[in-house]
């Protein structure tokens, strides 16, 4: 019955003719004008203002450029950053920073969250509230914190006059062995709303099953939260930590507001210090600060291929 | 309470007291954190009606009497309605362009196969890792070379870069999502590609369009960075930049800044009125695995 | 209306695979038509219908709607309709927009625009949800919606890419016959992709089955389901699939007989010739679920075929039982009258009219015989 040899005219474009409309037939594909009208402005801005300028920084960071002169200078600004003490300093205080920090959001931010699963009434105002600083500019939040910080009159000390406890009342961003706790703890105040609401809709993102049969299994809460509810979030929590990581790598504005890296470099971020050197201090060298731009280029993206590969996003739990 | 005993109604309180105070515990927590996120912005904002005078008399009073003309005179007597229609300027032209380019590449990317085409869009999203002093020098020189320092035109440039990636990723995810039967549909009804764009995705993809909308207009109204580079000229400052400077010169005079800290506050605290669920689901997309 | 000519049709998609996922593919659809085509995912039959609705490139071969050669035309000047998976009405306009829109997009005038949504409208009962948009409809209104937006054009083809799989198991029938009172009012061209035998059988005036890119038989519903081209074909047709055991042709003195370590049938009834050009290698017997019975007293005194194994299970469904046996030679499934009683682990013979049995080429798995000893189809072979 196979209809094989049915007589059937062939016209003219022949039994195995390319077809010369091709692509278009097939929505999936588009011709190179109509890809191209799609994707060459986004293109352009990205080599124009992004990989131009980032593949200039490399470039300029083996010159010595002070206004108009430039000079070549080879790996010079590279030998002498290594013996700037200051960038030494910088980079430890990010380090601190980037790696610390992470842990205390991400906490405070699953705590939240677990708070409001426990199914408190109005969870969802709370959320929303409990968001709103990741919405405020850094300018704003820097002066607020300041004035909450400020010595004579800032919330803190005041709260801590009253109950008694003057002697623990500082000088918070001028008193250099606390000005970085003080500086982070304001970028956490920012930022655990964030970490709060990825964590809340990963909760509820978990199969209501399996919670059920952990009760099943007579898990208490406790028990609940350690063995069943952290293991399955680890893939949100992870992401969560080098997504605070990279954000504290770049961290610049709010150091810049509050404390603008002082003092006696206690806040001193590679951002702040790239800035200075470049348009603060009376250097007038654009390759140094380049060349420290360049460094922490690498460095950021190699920690967060370390840390991808480290926490092994291939190992997608099943469920 | 009496000791539990293993039956009877009266027991019923005494197995619930550690659920009582468990509660009761959870209640004090998250009233605490409420305070303690809301908290600094509602005394921002009573300062932002009191004068200073009264405000160094004591820090933490309610306001007797709302000293609404402070908005007044931060924005005619102490420039803010230029940073602010700067900013508005700005922020707009900006958000308006990287949105359509944005979503104009997030479709071909989403819907199109072509060789290269998962290669465009890493090179498009890797640079949300960049640490933004990479571009930041050669940005200034090159806006320099051009005559685009301290020009809006020029900031608005840097601000459609900063989001691209972003705005990218986003629309991708939303668009790749979008059946491709509608696009069969489209094209049997007589669509060509460019229209198909215009009148099916735009329309369709509304809702994570003026996601991004949002999330970017938000990010490029509080950016400090690239306008404190970019910008010197003082008629030229955006908010944050102009907040900043005034700050700097008049520290004491706490009432006008928060005045000034207010303004620059109000769209923002509008638009997570209007959009608060769209805004979180902007600002978390992605980060939810 | 119009004929649909497919000549030695290809698909070939770029990348590492070099296998054709349309291959060689012919097929004549008349005019007024209904044709199914069925097979497994990925057989074919979606890329097939999407080359005739001008969605995807035709790599090689010729395709032709009503006469006119078609391989170049774009899918929006082919004249013809599709109706989706998932439907693919637009979101963001209302019913009677989705309606109005391919024909707005072809300039036809608004009062003839008019005419056709209210006609096609009251056709489909979509009066009441003219307004609505598409997410305030539940799925079988959407698919009358689709439908619809395929009727308003009168297109010379309609297309369907399995539209009824997203509806839930009642809906589909109804929808199904909606969609034959349809067909037989239009009398359209209509080329319907299923993978759902049920669907095929139903509704097509013809079935294409595809395997693996190519076409494995053409013919009406209970041809190809009596006649199957191969072991393909027998087993995708008929709930549960054919049963299908390896075996040998012998001849004695009463003629070929095929056997194996658990059946054994004789072939008398069968072109003996062609039999013995067959017994050089390895051939298939195909027995039908529904053509194995318990008892031998069945059959009356014709030529009977016996299976022996052990039973595996034992499911009562009501209507009838199925048997599921084991055999040296494989699984043997029998659909049974709902009165039997047979235990789990018992040996058993089963029986079938030797005329009931399928035969093919061991190595190609092709039918042997193209027309088998039967006057008429149903009820052939049984006693009734």
């Amino acid at each position: 019955m196979k209809e094989a040899s049915l007589p059937i005219v062939q016209e003219s474009s022949g039994p195995a003719g390319k077809n010369p409309v091709g692509p278009e037939m097939d929505p999936r594909r588009a011709s190179w004008p109509v890809l191209a009208f799609f994707l060459v402005p986004a293109l352009a801005i990205y080599f124009g203002l992004t990989a131009y300028p980032a593949f200039k920084t490399f470039i300029d960071s083996f010159f010595l450029i002070e206004g108009r002169e430039t000079s070549f200078v080879g790996f010079a600004h590279y030998r002498e950053l290594m013996h700037d003490g200051t960038f030494w300093v910088a980079v430890r205080n990010t380090m601190i920073w980037s790696f610390i920090a992470p842990i205390l959001d991400v906490a405070t931010g699953l705590l939240l969250a677990l708070a409001l699963y426990a199914g408190v009434p109005f969870a969802r105002f709370f959320r929303v509230a409990w968001f709103t600083p990741v919405l405020l500019s850094y300018v704003v939040v820097g002066i607020l914190w300041m004035w909450i910080y400020n010595y004579d009159w800032g919330v803190l000390n005041v709260a801590l006059r009253a109950v008694g406890l003057e002697h623990l009342a500082s000088s918070w961003l001028g008193d250099p062995n606390l000005a970085l706790g003080s500086v982070m703890i304001t970028h956490a105040w920012k930022w655990a709303g964030f970490n709060m609401v990825v964590c809340l809709a990963a909760i509820h993102s978990l199969p209501s099953e399996v919670l059920e049969a952990s009760e099943l299994d007579n898990c208490g809460w406790g028990a609940k939260l350690f063995h069943i509810i952290i293991p399955m979030l680890r893939p949100t929590l992870l992401n969560l930590y080098i997504l605070a990581f990279i954000g504290k790598m770049k961290v610049f504005d709010l150091v810049w507001i509050m404390t603008a890296g002082g003092p006696l470099w206690a806040t001193e971020t590679v951002s702040t210090y790239v800035y200075k050197r470049a348009f603060n201090w009376n250097t007038f060298d654009l390759g140094y600060p380049s060349a420290i731009a360049a460094v922490w280029f690498g460095v950021v993206c190699a920690a967060v291929l370390i840390l991808n590969r480290a926490f092994g996003t291939k190992e997608r739990l099943e469920y | 309470m009496s000791p539990p005993s293993m039956m009877g109604p009266r027991d019923r309180g005494a197995v619930q007291m550690p659920r009582l105070l468990g509660r009761a515990a959870l209640a004090a927590v998250i009233l605490a954190y409420t305070v303690y996120t809301i908290g600094p912005f509602l005394w921002l904002a009573t300062m932002s009606v009191r004068t200073t005078e009264e405000i160094s008399r004591d820090h933490y009073a309610w306001p007797k009497t709302f000293h609404w003309e402070q908005f007044h005179q931060a924005w005619v007597g102490s420039n803010f309605a230029t940073y602010f229609w700067n900013s508005a300027l700005v922020v707009v032209a900006a958000v308006m362009v990287v949105t359509l380019v944005g979503a104009a590449a997030a479709h071909a990317l989403a819907r199109y196969r072509f060789r290269g085409n998962r290669l465009v869009y890493a090179v498009l999203f890797s640079s949300i890792v960049f640490p933004p002093q990479i571009t930041l020098i050669s940005l200034y020189q090159i806006l320099v070379g051009y005559n685009l320092y301290n020009s809006l035109f020029g900031l608005t440039l840097v601000y459609i870069s900063l989001q691209l990636p972003l705005t990218v990723y986003l629309l991708e995810g939303f668009f790749s999502r979008i059946p491709q039967d509608l696009f069969d549909a489209a094209k049997i009804d007589g669509y060509g590609d460019i229209e198909i764009f215009f009148r099916i995705v735009l329309p369709i993809g509304m809702p994570a369009i003026s996601t991004a909308l949002i999330l970017n207009f938000i990010q490029l109204w509080n950016e400090f960075l690239f306008a404190v580079v970019l910008i010197t000229d003082p008629e030229k400052r955006t908010l944050p930049i102009g907040i900043r400077s005034f700050m700097g010169e008049n520290f004491q005079d706490i009432g006008m800044i928060a005045a000034g800290v207010m303004i620059s506050v109000v769209p923002v605290i509008l638009a997570y009125i209007f959009f608060s669920e769209k805004l979180i689901r902007g600002m978390t997309a992605g980060a939810v695995k | 209306m119009a004929t649909v000519t497919l000549t030695n049709i290809c698909k070939r998609y770029e990348g590492p695979s070099s296998q054709l996922a349309v291959d060689n593919v012919n097929l004549d659809i008349a005019d007024g038509e209904f044709m199914v085509l069925l097979g497994p995912s990925g057989c074919g039959k979606s890329t097939t219908l999407r080359m005739i609705a001008g969605l995807e490139s035709i790599s090689s071969g010729a395709l032709s709607i009503g006469g006119t050669q078609m391989n170049n035309i774009p899918a929006k000047d082919r004249d013809i309709a599709m109706v989706f998976q998932s439907y693919a009405l637009y979101p963001h306009m209302s019913v009677a927009e989705n309606l109005a829109f391919g024909l707005r997009r072809r300039n036809f005038p608004g009062a003839e625009i008019d005419r056709r949504v209210k006609s096609v409208a009251g056709t489909l009962g979509l009066e009441p949800l003219l307004a609505r948009k598409p997410h305030a409809l539940s799925g079988g209104q959407r698919q009358r919606v689709a439908l619809g937006r395929a009727m308003v054009r009168e297109p010379v083809v309609f297309l369907f890419d399995e539209p009824l799989s997203n509806l839930d198991a009642a809906l589909r029938v109804n929808t199904r016959n909606e969609l034959i009172r349809q067909h037989h009012r239009l009398r359209s061209t209509m080329v319907y992709v299923t993978h759902d035998q049920i669907e095929a059988m139903t509704m097509g005036t013809r079935i294409c089955v595809m395997n693996g890119g190519k076409v494995a038989q053409v013919g009406k519903p209970l041809d190809v389901y009596w006649q199957p081209a191969d072991t393909f074909v027998a087993r995708f047709l008929g709930s549960p699939p054919m049963n299908l055991f390896p075996a040998t042709l012998v001849s004695d003195a009463a003629g070929y007989r095929a056997q194996n370590e658990a059946l054994a049938t004789p072939l008398g009834l069968w072109d003996q010739q062609t039999l013995a050009r067959a017994s050089a290698g390895p051939i298939t017997v195909g027995v039908r679920a529904e053509d194995l019975h318990l008892n031998r007293e069945a059959f009356g005194t014709s030529s009977l075929g016996k299976v022996s194994g052990r039973t595996v299970a034992v499911e009562p469904l009501g209507a009838e039982t199925l048997l599921l046996i084991e055999t040296p030679a494989g699984e043997c499934t029998a659909r049974l009258p709902r009165s039997i009683s047979v235990q789990p682990d018992e040996n058993i013979d089963l029986f079938f009219s030797a005329d009931a049995a399928y035969l093919f080429e061991g190595a190609t798995g092709k039918a042997i015989f193209n027309d088998k000893p039967r006057a008429l189809y149903p009820g052939q072979g049984l006693a009734q």
